[in-house]
């Protein structure tokens, strides 16, 4: 395996005014400060830039580092979550304006960690790079009922759900709350994501999930195929 | 290694005294070898402590059950041990303690042994003369002629009708020589002729991966043997939440379970008995702890909801059964002891830790720190107890590692890293693997000498290490790995590496004990260097390197010197409450004292658990988990 390398977005030269540099900002995200991320995104968009190019061209390319870098093990959870966070404070400042721009986000994703389980710090980061990468989550937070994700499943039309699990006692709601879905007639109307220490393909495969991310990386590529391959099937 | 261990002694002469034994001997038998007489007035049994001695230099080794019922727990901590009971592990030098005007010796349970435990079993034997009734006329019987002759020892007339059965035949067999065993007050036993000298107890700790249990004569608390094994359940689950999960909603597995465990405790009986040429039918109580999963198993309660949030026990409260009830082979009418549970993950294996390391009683801020799959630690003094349970997991036992091991023969012990990496084998092999406190020291060295940052990741920077150390940093099939021992100088016929995901797990590992600590402490309001002293409990703590586990941010920063190894804890504690009753009553009232910390539902524990994930060296990386506090 080589190591991940900072993929500088093509023609990034075109897309920004004369004389605009990017890479500061990307070592930013990288080095996760938050503060300087947002003051770059800030001039960026002052600068008039739009703010899908700020997101694609700025943001994403230290983000995307960091996550290789960390489904690698190169880094670990503190520098993931630091760097996450600076991408949220970058993204807090463009949002609305993607949202102004009519911007949909990918889909909606609706997160929690499964009955009898207090674990949350794998979820969030999940769910803050799920949110970077441009889905709307809805985090139910941990020791969730499975009759919480069928109503938050349902009220907000969601398009995925995933259940974290992080202990082998527990992994077994992630497999009961499928089969509620299943009796609530909701199973057909969302993909169901599994995750959690414990877990595994085989597992997912077990208990009915649509899919398994080994770390939060692979859960966002997978959410985005997964959405991808729905709005496709819909053409 | 070398065999043998120089032993000195400061004279009462004010000479030094030398001697060269074999390591093993006894301090007592090594000073006699050396012409010094340390009194053992009670034949080196460890019923007396005329032949205390503080030691001055070297290992203080853990105090035994002896040291501490003998001593008390102030001296124990101020390293005097019994010569009798204390092996010479290493170089040492001793001065034999100023004989006292005590008259030479004190047995056990004396009240001048400050803060010492007096000796209470509850089990108490009574040989006794008792006349059959004589004459129809008289209105008694065989059972009235027995309880009257035990007087007021008995507290209850009430027996079990199995007690009676064969009584007639008894009474009769020795012109009525009987030995009564009374078991707080109650008639449990009847035998023909004089066995008063007879009286044993068992105490245990079952742990998750180990059982552990120690035969004492509860006349004098002695000592009689010590057995332990593997906890046969762990094909079943290696860690406690896997042990759980197999048990979960699966009533016959949870039966499988419980059988192997009285297995367990049977045959270490057994053995026990056996290693002390006692008989079982002479052991009538026995004290058992263990963590809440283990305890419950045992009892055959239900831990299917033990697994869930949030993680509540059954029952709490400590428990006497009869023993046959569960069952165990001893005494026909003998009963089993458990300790109080605290919480679902705090069990009676940490009750039993607060009651011998008696950080209940002291003036001082104390720490103790059970490392395990499931690690517990209780901080306090006298005024208030806090305590809080971490899952570890197990990569301190070598699972979840790719060359991980137990520390058995083969596994890597000791590393050090000059301009090149120097591995000490346990049993002098070719190593086949690491074991947790090889991989501890491991990641100390590494990162002391730059192959790892703060962060915990392998340098990328080959060309600042010495050359033989830089080339052992490889590219391995899951990312890059660091040769400890290679290939050809191994027993496995392949590199013997730490891969970047074995430190991960070692990070998530130690972080949860050292953020558990740093929880407790902020409960407590107490920095580091308030605390009087860090109480390494548990087999582990054994044969962590204390420097290394503080260089890695496992154990608080604080100095080494205030860390001290107190042997296993948890047996220690069932042997007292073993020895008296007091000792187990206190159990219950320190159960109402301690306040539990559920970390998973606290906010604060997770910016600490993240943060102590870093091995905190200075460094760019190392900031990371800094700023992360910060920011969240």
């Amino acid at each position: 395996m080589s190591d991940p390398v900072l993929e500088i977005p093509e023609g990034w030269e075109q897309r920004a005014p004369e004389g605009w540099e990017w890479q500061t900002l990307w070592v930013a995200v990288e080095e996760g400060d938050h503060g300087y991320t947002a003051e770059r995104v800030q001039q960026a968009i002052d600068a008039g830039i739009d703010p899908r190019v700020i997101l694609d061209d700025g943001l994403f390319p230290g983000f995307n580092l960091q996550g290789d870098r960390f489904s690698a093990q190169i880094i670990f959870i503190p520098e993931m979550l630091i760097t996450a966070r600076a991408m949220k404070a970058g993204l807090a400042l463009i949002r609305p304006l993607l949202a102004a721009a009519a911007e949909k986000p990918l889909g909606t994703f609706v997160m929690g960690t499964v009955l009898g389980d207090m674990h949350d710090i794998g979820q969030s980061i999940v769910t803050i790079m799920l949110e970077n990468a441009g889905f709307n989550v809805i985090n139910l937070g941990t020791d969730v009922h499975p009759d919480r994700f069928i109503e938050a499943a349902a009220a907000e039309k969601a398009d995925l759900v995933g259940f974290s699990a992080l202990l082998s006692t527990t992994v077994y709601y992630q497999k009961v709350t499928i089969e509620e879905f299943q009796k609530a007639g909701h199973r057909d109307k969302v993909h169901i994501l599994i995750g959690g220490a414990p877990t595994s393909q085989e597992w997912a495969d077990e208990c009915g999930a649509d899919g398994w991310g080994r770390d939060a990386m692979e859960a966002v590529k997978l959410a985005r195929r997964l959405v991808t391959e729905q709005r496709a099937s819909w053409d | 290694m070398t065999d043998t261990v120089e032993l000195r002694i400061d004279g009462e002469d004010g000479r030094e005294h030398s001697v060269t034994v074999a390591r093993g001997t006894t301090i007592l038998d090594a000073a006699h070898g050396a012409g010094v007489e340390i009194m053992a007035t009670c034949g080196a049994r460890g019923r007396c402590r005329s032949c205390r001695v503080k030691l001055v230099d070297g290992a203080v080794p853990p105090p035994s059950v002896q040291d501490t019922v003998q001593l008390g727990p102030e001296a124990v901590r101020e390293r005097f041990r019994l010569a009798c009971q204390t092996k010479l592990i290493e170089d040492t030098r001793v001065r034999p303690a100023p004989p006292k005007s005590e008259s030479g010796y004190q047995i056990l349970g004396g009240k001048a042994v400050t803060a010492a435990m007096a000796l209470d079993s509850g089990v108490e034997k009574q040989p006794i003369v008792v006349q059959p009734p004589k004459s129809e006329h008289h209105q008694t019987s065989d059972l009235e002629e027995v309880l009257n002759a035990l007087g007021t020892s008995v507290t209850t007339r009430e027996v079990v009708p199995d007690l009676v059965r064969d009584l007639a035949a008894k009474l009769r067999e020795r012109k009525g020589q009987l030995t009564a065993t009374l078991f707080r007050g109650r008639l449990v036993d009847i035998e023909v002729g004089d066995t008063s000298g007879q009286v044993y107890g068992m105490a245990f700790d079952i742990g998750t991966t180990s059982v552990v249990g120690s035969l004492l004569d509860l006349r004098t608390g002695e000592e009689l043997a010590a057995v332990g094994t593997i906890n046969p359940q762990a094909p079943f689950g290696a860690d406690l939440m896997s042990r759980i999960a197999f048990a979960q909603f699966k009533p016959k597995n949870l039966q499988l379970l419980r059988g192997k465990a009285l297995n367990a405790l049977n045959d270490l009986i057994k053995e026990a008995c056996a290693k002390a040429d006692v008989s079982a039918a002479h052991i009538y109580k026995i004290v058992v702890v263990g963590n809440t999963c283990m305890h419950h198993i045992l009892l055959g309660i239900d831990v299917s909801y033990l697994g869930l949030a949030p993680y509540a026990p059954v029952i709490r409260d400590a428990q006497t059964i009869p023993a046959a009830d569960l069952p165990l082979k001893a005494a026909p009418r003998a009963h089993v002891c458990t300790l109080p549970i605290l919480a679902g993950f705090v069990g009676a294996d940490a009750l039993a830790c607060v009651l011998s390391t008696r950080i209940y009683d002291s003036e001082e801020i104390r720490v103790m720190v059970d490392i395990g799959t499931n690690g517990e630690m209780v901080i306090g003094s006298r005024e208030r107890l806090v305590a809080c349970s971490a899952p570890a997991g197990p990569a301190f036992e070598g699972a979840q590692i790719r060359h991980g091991m137990r520390g058995a023969l083969g596994a890597i012990e000791r590393i050090a890293i000059d301009d090149d990496v120097h591995c000490s084998v346990i049993g002098g092999e070719a190593a086949v693997g690491i074991c947790g406190s090889g991989l501890i020291e491991a990641c100390a060295r590494m990162s002391e000498a730059g192959v790892i940052n703060a962060s915990g990741a392998l340098t990328r920077n080959v060309e600042a290490l010495p050359p033989a150390v830089g080339r052992r940093l490889v590219k391995g099939e899951h990312g890059p790995e660091f040769v400890l021992v290679w290939g050809a100088e191994s027993g496995k016929g392949e590199d013997i590496t730490l891969t970047q995901g074995d430190i991960r797990q070692l990070q998530l590992a130690k972080s949860a004990i050292f953020s558990g600590v740093a929880m407790l402490q902020k409960e407590m309001g107490v920095a580091p260097d308030e605390i009087a002293e860090l109480l390494l409990c548990g087999g582990f703590g054994n044969y962590v390197d204390v420097a290394s586990a503080v260089h890695i941010r496992l154990l608080p920063e604080m100095p080494v010197e205030r860390i001290t190894y107190f042997g296993n804890a948890a047996l220690m504690g069932a042997q007292m409450a073993l020895l008296s009753e007091a000792e187990w009553r206190r159990a219950d009232d320190l159960l109402n004292r301690i306040e539990h910390v559920a970390l998973a539902a606290r906010p604060d524990f997770q910016d600490l658990f993240i943060a102590g994930m870093s091995f905190g060296a200075p460094g760019r990386a190392g900031a990371a988990a800094e700023k992360v506090a910060v920011a969240i």
